[in-house]
């Protein structure tokens, strides 16, 4: 998967740069407007961050310029503006999403996976696995070794997130936005508890340990190496 | 061109205090004016029509044609001393039976037409240029079938006309005179009017952003300018408060950022000076990102109460049924709350119109804020009431009872009641700022109460 960050601040594109590419994407960086646009319509990309305020062209005219050449290739604004006009003329001029400065790196990682998996309507499948743990959609049943485990909606709908992007570590914010419909900060402990008490269900008992915490990313759910 | 706005008052005061003495001073000198050379017209004519009334005995006392060539002898008798006066005697044929030496009468007076009034007599300059005033009329003489003879008679009015001239001269240097006096008083009235404002002017200047709490002298301020002195001084406390505010946040602010933010370099510094393993710079680093999170959060709702304070946040307004959205909010505290054993309800329904997901952040603010404070095994509950014209949401913890000073100051930036709390986990201290910058915006108003281990936030909206 081939990314183009636009951002001027040096600092911050260099860190998308490596963010990115120690995630699995090959990144090219622009550092002003001009080399954005003329890279953005001239070479093929899945998908395009662009900083809203750049020397030279702004992300708007960017974004502009990547639509009149017929591309629909998501494109993810940073803004350090949350400014409601912002987000409507962004809206308007076609962006998929964007992200008020400053953001957890967490968040542009799983906004951005998310973009992506937009475009591929991959396959539903109707059991998610990993390793002896299986959630059962269509039954609302969750097993693991065979076992079977209660869950209550909300605990389904968590342990669905992270099945669902496996691998991938789920800032706080974007798990009460998914779970609980809550799509602002709140200085509760909530995510920790749910997720506390997932653990409890499925991983407390079991030798393979499936849910992590990483320290000041969010949550994981992954297959530790060296386990079927 | 200036526009209107921008001129002196001084001078436009003046102008018109100018303009309208020498209007009313014009209008009563030609009133004057008149008046007098009516009166001397008057004079005239009471003259004049004596001598025609004499004149017309004289002639209605001839008897016969020889009665009538006397009467000249008789009018040179009777007119003798009268120097200025001229009078004609003409017969119907034409034939000048009388006329004074000099004497001279416009044509239309004498021969033919209707014959002058006598109310209404007419002036004229003879060939000499003197200036005179006559009257005539037409007069039966005593001879049976005789037509009527025509009288002229007409004074020298020269001295009138110089006495006039005289005066109307005398009367204008006055008026023009006093215009120019009254044009100057005004301006001295306006500038003395004005001083005050020049006062007001001086007190004004001498208040500085360090001296706010200075305040315009009512007493010495005429009537006329007490109201605007008012408007000023209550201009001048909103500016005060204000500045207060806004010294007391700048300072707060820095006071809060500078704990992390020494944290974050005591933190970085220790671990750089040696080196270390890898799984203790991944702790330090992720320390480090619970810092900034800390940070970041504090800036964006900083950012948020900013905007809110300047009247740029404006919520949606759709109908919210405020049931099913506690409904929510409580089960997603649920969990924070069975943690500390705290049981968790709502009741009560409502509906108000207003921004879903702030409605939604400043309840869930005032959730975790109570969870927080109830203590283990304690109850929090929200409840939904309509209240005549109002729609009131109550969050109540039991726990422990907060003072009543406090109580208005907890929905300041960074204020808790319990200052050794400070800093405590991610609590930014912002919560209850935000819930009364997200209800102010929405119109409403929200309060705090707290008695006998009750504490209770009271959320009013409009309905």
């Amino acid at each position: 998967m081939k990314i183009l960050v636009v951002e001027d601040e040096s600092k911050t594109g260099t860190y998308l740069k490596q963010g990115l590419s120690e995630a699995g994407f090959v990144v090219d960086l622009a550092g002003n407007g001009f080399d954005g646009l003329h890279l953005a319509t001239s070479e093929s990309y899945d998908l395009a961050v662009l900083d809203v305020m750049l020397p030279g062209i702004d992300g708007w005219q960017i974004l502009q310029g990547i639509r009149r050449a017929g591309s629909d290739m998501p494109v993810l604004f940073l803004t350090a503006r949350d400014q409601i006009e912002d987000r409507v003329k962004g809206l308007e001029l076609g962006a998929d999403d964007y992200l008020v400065k400053p953001f957890a790196f967490s968040e542009l990682l799983a906004r951005v996976r998310t973009l992506l998996r937009r475009g591929s309507k991959s396959k539903e499948a109707d059991v998610l696995r990993a390793a002896d743990l299986e959630l059962d959609l269509l039954r609302r049943r969750a097993t693991r070794g065979g076992r079977r485990i209660d869950l209550t909606a909300k605990e389904f709908a968590l342990l669905e997130l992270l099945l669902r992007r496996q691998g991938e570590v789920l800032p706080r914010s974007l798990i009460a936005s998914q779970v609980w419909d809550m799509n602002f900060d709140s200085d509760t402990n909530v995510v920790e508890v749910a997720v506390r008490r997932l653990r409890a269900k499925i991983d407390d008992d079991f030798e393979v340990k499936l849910v992590r915490t990483v320290r000041g990313m969010g949550y994981v759910l992954d297959v530790p190496e060296g386990t079927a | 061109m200036k526009s209107v706005g921008r001129a002196s008052i001084t001078l436009r005061l003046t102008a018109l205090f100018a303009t309208v003495s020498t209007l009313v001073l014009l209008a009563l000198g030609y009133l004057i004016g008149s008046t007098v050379e009516q009166h001397f017209v008057e004079q005239d004519i009471d003259v004049l029509s004596g001598k025609l009334d004499l004149t017309q005995r004289i002639l209605e006392k001839a008897r016969s044609r020889d009665d009538l060539l006397a009467v000249p002898q008789q009018l040179d008798d009777a007119l003798v001393g009268h120097h200025g006066l001229s009078v004609v005697v003409a017969l119907q044929d034409g034939e000048l039976l009388f006329a004074t030496s000099g004497a001279e009468f416009p044509d239309g007076l004498l021969s033919g037409g209707p014959v002058g009034d006598v109310a209404h007599p007419r002036a004229w300059r003879t060939a000499r240029g003197t200036p005179m005033r006559g009257i005539s009329a037409s007069v039966p003489t005593g001879i049976a079938g005789m037509p009527k003879a025509v009288v002229g008679v007409a004074t020298d009015i020269t001295h009138h006309e110089q006495y006039l001239a005289g005066f109307r001269l005398t009367l204008w240097a006055f008026v023009a005179f006093a215009a120019v006096l009254s044009g100057l008083l005004g301006w001295l009235a306006v500038r003395r009017g004005l001083a005050p404002l020049q006062a007001m002017k001086r007190e004004a200047e001498n208040i500085t952003a360090q001296r706010l709490h200075a305040r315009l002298a009512l007493d010495a301020v005429p009537v006329e300018l007490v109201d605007l002195a008012v408007t000023l001084n209550a201009m001048l406390a909103r500016l005060e408060d204000s500045f207060r505010r806004l010294s007391d946040f700048s300072s707060d602010l820095a006071h809060e950022f500078r704990t992390p933010i020494s944290n974050l370099m005591t933190e970085t510094q220790v671990m750089l000076s040696r080196t270390r393993s890898p799984d203790e710079y991944r702790d330090v680093l992720a320390s480090n990102v619970e810092e900034y999170e800390r940070l970041s959060r504090m800036i964006a709702d900083m950012l948020f109460i900013a905007k809110a304070e300047d009247g740029r946040i404006v919520p949606t307004r759709e109908t919210l049924e405020l049931a099913p959205l506690v409904g929510d909010l409580v089960e997603f505290h649920r969990l924070a709350a069975e943690e500390k054993e705290v049981e968790l309800t709502s009741e009560g329904e409502g509906a108000i119109q207003g921004d879903r997901l702030m409605i939604r952040r400043a309840i869930s603010n005032l959730l975790s804020n109570a969870i927080r404070h109830t203590r283990i095994g304690g109850r929090v509950t929200v409840s939904i009431r309509r209240n005549g014209t109002c729609v009131e949401v109550d969050v109540t913890n039991i726990g422990e009872t907060i003072a009543s000073e406090h109580l208005p100051r907890l929905f300041d930036r960074f204020y808790r009641a319990d200052p050794s709390r400070s800093g405590e986990g991610s609590h930014s201290g912002l919560g209850l700022a935000i819930v009364r910058s997200i209800v102010e915006a929405h119109g409403g108003q929200v309060v705090a109460f707290s008695a006998e281990g009750m504490t209770t936030f009271r959320l009013t909206f409009a309905r």
